[in-house]
């Protein structure tokens, strides 16, 4: 569904990707969890080309998306992604944040896409949020109908970049919920997140980064439990203090 | 400060004016779409994910806001027929007032653009809006609300320029007042109604920059709180 | 009524003096005179006084009429019929040759010249009107000329009736356009007109195509057929223009003693003598 081969990745002269090699299979949810620094947005942001690779290629879906020429707006159309900032368009409503790309880039009829974008906000708990402007709603409540607006594609994959980091205490197991619910559903999940209940709950496996390096891979629990390695374990011991 | 008699004359003229500043209207108006135009698709393709052609959006910019508008006008005039192409003057004036000014619209569309966070570029192009699209449903309309006073500023400088006309008899409101003026050696009361005519034209519309500017001041930022 | 408006300006300036000069100095007569160049302050010199203690004329002359007035590239000097007017005139006051100064003017500039006081009078191809007579007094007139046009030899053009629905070029401000619609009312055509700040701006329209005929006074006319020899001068002639010498109003003395010199020289044959040197006669 996803892989990774040999990808490195520099801004200028800052190596911030080093020689990625990762396979994600369909319906498979990876959390990928490191310092601040280690790469984890990048590699991320690599799936759906928001960021080029400098070197070496990514699958996804079946397509190269490090292909010279490939059509990148076809591609991204069945990865969704969610963002730190939520990024809802501030001049249209909930509604329309949610049906835009649908009748504009999928060419679905209004309707039908209204349909869709109904039923993803009662998904999400928002159904009495329609009409209303990103700017009158909470943190917690924006990035709901971020989710929504990224499941009314109906993508093979959704790309989650730390999605509960901006967010104030009290809203983000709402936030969580959500996520944990479109998990249910089947869904291919890669998620950067320092939420460790939530890794423990949901992922099939852990991708511990550190320095532009995927230092371990294992499930949860033996992750948790029992981490192979020393920065892997001095990261966990800091985060699991506070 | 007042001579009855010759602002009497004036006022006995005033259709002659009227119709200079019908001219006036016409020329500005046109140049004004065609600028808007020119701006906006410059403008955007200036911030584009394409070098080259952020590289020819360059040359016109920098072409056309360092050189004369009376260059153009002249070159257009006077120059254009010699090979060849001989554009009416109401033609002439559009083209070179619109694309001089065109120039300095793209630069203002081009901050409005830059002015929107670059999170809604890459949420859009994560929903698989193509860079085009992306720029007309969503960066555009929001830039658009940033730049409505200075581009309403160039607006006002498009109406001001358009006197570069008489030079090249474009038969506009200055145009009318030099030839009035110096046949009736009344110059004082000539240049005096002129310069009201044309505040009456750009007044309006910078009070609207005013007011759009104050608006935009006192409404609570939309971006995304952070 | 202009004189009106210049006396309040000047009583308010001198108090201004002398409310600044405060009690100490308030038996002085107001002072401002030559730097503030206001015309009629009650202690004010005339006219002609203040040309004679300046020491030389200053007149606003034309610099691209060939035979009239004419800024010579070769010898930087300035020739023609009316600079050697001029330069009489200037004998006349100061009883030596020499005492004039030149200065450049166009058919929009020169008013505004003379008014302010920069230039004493205008020798510049300027035709009466009985509504520039209101602005500016007049001597007699020292040279009559008509309008004529200048049009390209293969135009194919023979006069102002092969002129309907086609475009004249003409100087912004000169009476030749109004003449020249009249005249073609006569003839029952009606041709456009452009109107442009200088002389040469109406040669490269006629040379673009943009205008069809550039018409002005013959006398100007002919520096520019000289220009461009692919232009033939037409015969006919739609008006009479006399040309006059223009002094500001309130300069009486001056406007007197340049109708004495006109009127002595046009007596004396001294004018047509002029104007054969300048090759301006036999049209």
């Amino acid at each position: 569904m996803i892989r990774f081969e040999a990808v490195n990745k520099y801004f200028g002269n800052l190596h911030v990707l080093k020689d990625i090699n990762l396979t994600i299979g369909a319906g498979e949810k990876v959390v990928v969890i490191g310092p601040s620094g280690s790469g984890k947005s990048t590699l991320i942001r690599c799936i759906n080309q928001l960021e080029r690779v400098s070197s070496g290629r990514i699958w996804v879906n079946g397509v190269e998306v490090t292909a010279p020429g490939v059509p990148l707006h076809k591609v991204r159309q069945e990865i969704g992604m969610v963002f730190q900032h939520f990024h809802l368009y501030p001049h249209k409503t909930v509604l329309e944040n949610i049906t835009l790309a649908p009748i504009k880039v999928k060419g679905i009829p209004r309707d039908e896409a209204e349909e869709i974008a109904m039923y993803y906000l009662r998904r999400v708990g928002l159904a009495a949020k329609a009409h209303a402007y990103p700017s009158q709603l909470s943190g917690g409540q924006q990035q709901r109908v971020a989710i929504a607006r990224a499941l009314a594609m109906k993508p093979k994959v959704m790309l989650f970049d730390e999605p509960t980091s901006a967010l104030d205490p009290e809203m983000i197991g709402e936030v969580l919920d959500v996520m944990v619910d479109v998990a249910r559903d089947g869904m291919t999940m890669v998620v950067v997140t320092h939420e460790m209940g939530f890794a423990r709950q949901v992922a099939d496996r852990v991708v511990f980064m550190d320095e532009g390096r995927i230092l371990e891979e294992a499930p949860p629990d033996q992750f948790f439990d029992n981490p192979r390695e020393e920065r892997a374990r001095a990261f966990l011991s800091k985060i699991l203090k506070h | 400060m007042f001579d009855l008699e010759d602002w009497l004359t004036l006022l006995r003229d005033w259709r002659y004016f009227a119709e200079g500043l019908g001219q006036t209207v016409k020329a500005s108006g046109l140049a004004l779409l065609l600028a808007l135009g020119i701006g906006v698709v410059v403008g955007v393709l200036s911030v584009a994910p394409w070098r080259p052609v952020r590289g020819l959006t360059r040359v016109y910019v920098e072409f056309f806001q360092n050189t004369p508008l009376v260059v153009h006008a002249f070159f257009l005039y006077y120059g254009l027929p010699h090979l060849g192409i001989s554009l009416p003057v109401l033609a002439v004036g559009v083209l070179a007032l619109g694309v001089y000014t065109g120039a300095y619209i793209s630069e203002v569309i081009r901050a409005g653009i830059q002015s929107i966070h670059r999170g809604q570029l890459e949420a859009a192009y994560s929903q698989g809006f193509t860079y085009l699209q992306a720029m007309r449903y969503i960066i555009l309309p929001q830039a658009f609300r940033v730049v409505m006073p200075p581009l309403t500023n160039q607006m006002v400088n498009l109406i001001k320029n358009s006197a570069v006309l008489a030079m090249i008899a474009g038969d506009e409101l200055m145009y009318r007042a030099d030839g009035w003026s110096s046949y009736n050696f009344l110059y004082r009361q000539a240049y005096t109604a002129v310069a009201l005519l044309y505040l009456c034209l750009t007044l309006p519309l910078a009070t609207v920059a005013r007011r759009l500017e104050q608006r935009l001041l006192g409404r609570e930022s939309r971006e995304v709180p952070l | 009524m202009r004189g009106w408006v210049r006396s309040v300006v000047a009583g308010v300036l001198a108090l201004g003096v002398a409310v600044l000069a405060g009690c100490g100095s308030a038996a002085e007569p107001a002072s401002g005179g030559e730097g503030g160049g206001s015309g009629e302050q009650p202690a004010q010199v005339s006219k002609l006084e203040e040309i004679k203690r300046r020491g030389y004329l200053i007149v606003g002359v034309k610099a691209d009429v060939p035979g009239f007035g004419y800024l010579n590239p070769e010898t930087n000097m300035y020739e023609g019929y009316e600079i050697d007017l001029a330069k009489k005139i200037a004998e006349e006051i100061f009883k030596v040759p020499g005492q004039v100064k030149f200065e450049p003017v166009t058919a929009k500039t020169r008013i505004g010249l003379l008014q302010s006081g920069q230039i004493d009078m205008i020798i510049a191809t300027v035709t009466v009107t009985e509504q520039r007579k209101q602005e500016v007094d007049f001597s007699p007139v020292y040279y009559t000329d008509g309008i004529q046009l200048l049009v390209k030899k293969d135009s194919g053009i023979t006069g102002l009736k092969d002129l309907d629905g086609k475009t004249i070029g003409v100087a912004q401000g000169a009476t030749t356009r109004a003449r020249l619609e009249e005249k073609a009312k006569e003839l029952g055509v009606t041709p456009k007109f452009a109107e442009f700040p200088d002389y040469p701006s109406i040669l490269a329209a006629l040379q673009a195509g943009r205008v069809d005929a550039f018409s002005v006074d013959g006398a100007i006319l002919k520096g520019y057929q000289m220009q461009d020899p692919s232009t033939v001068i037409l015969p006919e002639k739609y008006s009479e223009e006399p040309y006059a010498i223009a002094t500001r109003q309130g300069d009486d003395d001056l406007r007197d003693l340049v109708a004495q010199v006109i009127t002595r020289m046009q007596e004396s044959g001294e004018l047509q003598k002029l104007q054969e040197k300048w090759g301006l006669t036999g049209q």
